[in-house]
């Protein structure tokens, strides 16, 4: 059955770099977001690949790995691919769902539209990359 | 003194306003103002308020934490934004390497400025997010 609204809402919630975004534009961005279904060993995201959208895990689970190497494993109201959602970096390892697994995804041209309508959104995840930013200890590289 | 004609061109060259056209580069330039800073003047000081937004169009700044250099920044950097959108002080020095040409935005206008010009605040949240990268890197 797929998602209402509100359920999408309430896993948005849960990631960080949305945190400073107001409810309107959080159901704004939670009509944006696509439901994909993923069988046991299908990747969902391909190490190397330009990273093209974050996604969410809805329910199941999954693993993150680098070449045959297990990084980490993932389940509900995990989040992966945040930053690639701005700047479609080539993904740092691959992501295999490892049960059948549904992820609520926004893709990065979906956000660049939702920044352009709703531009007090994207003043909400400046701020909360500033103050990561800050914590992570970095004041300016170039 | 440069023309806004003269500005206009400057900011088609820079990164963080690459995505807007002629007449909104226009409204930029009248937006922003010239700042000149001698060479070893210095611009945002460490924890304290009243800051501005700043965008370089020649020069080199430093950015000094506690005395010590930790980047240098050049032609199309910006800075000032972080301490303006957070409310805080700023967490470095920026001190003019050498003679610095720059635009300034009052704090208080930023945000109104990039709500006006959402490619320019898209520009910069890709920036941002590639700084956070690279520091989570260096954390590693």
């Amino acid at each position: 059955m797929p998602m209402t609204d509100e359920q999408k809402v309430a896993l948005l919630r849960g990631v960080e770099l949305l945190a400073g975004v107001s409810e309107h534009s959080m159901a704004a961005i939670a009509q944006r977001t696509g439901e994909l279904t993923f069988a046991p060993g299908q990747r969902i995201v391909s190490q190397g690949q330009l990273g093209n959208g974050l996604y969410l895990i809805a329910s199941g689970a999954a693993r993150v790995q680098r070449g045959d190497e297990v990084l980490a494993r993932l389940g509900p109201g995990e989040v992966f691919g945040e930053l690639a959602v701005i700047d479609q970096m080539p993904r740092s390892a691959s992501v295999v769902a490892e049960e059948p697994t549904t992820c609520l995804a926004l893709a990065s041209w979906d956000f660049l539209e939702l920044v352009e309508s709703d531009p007090k959104l994207a003043l909400g995840v400046l701020r909360v990359l500033a103050s990561r930013l800050r914590a992570a200890g970095e004041r300016h590289h170039h | 003194m440069a023309t806004a004609e003269e500005i206009v061109d400057a900011l088609a060259g820079l990164a963080l306003f690459a995505d807007l056209g002629r007449p909104e580069l226009e409204s930029v330039a009248h937006t922003f103002e010239e700042a000149w800073f001698p060479e070893g003047q210095r611009i945002l000081r460490q924890g304290f308020s009243g800051t501005g937004f700043y965008v370089i169009l020649e020069g080199e700044v430093a950015v000094k934490v506690d005395g010590e250099d930790r980047a240098h920044l050049g032609r199309g950097d910006f800075f000032g934004e972080a301490s303006i959108l957070l409310g805080e002080a700023p967490l470095a020095d920026i001190v003019a390497l050498r003679p610095l040409r720059c635009l300034h935005l009052a704090g208080p206008a930023l945000q109104g400025f990039l709500v006006a010009h959402p490619r320019v605040m898209y520009r910069m949240l890709v920036d941002q997010t590639r700084r956070l990268r690279n520091a989570n890197l260096w954390r590693r």
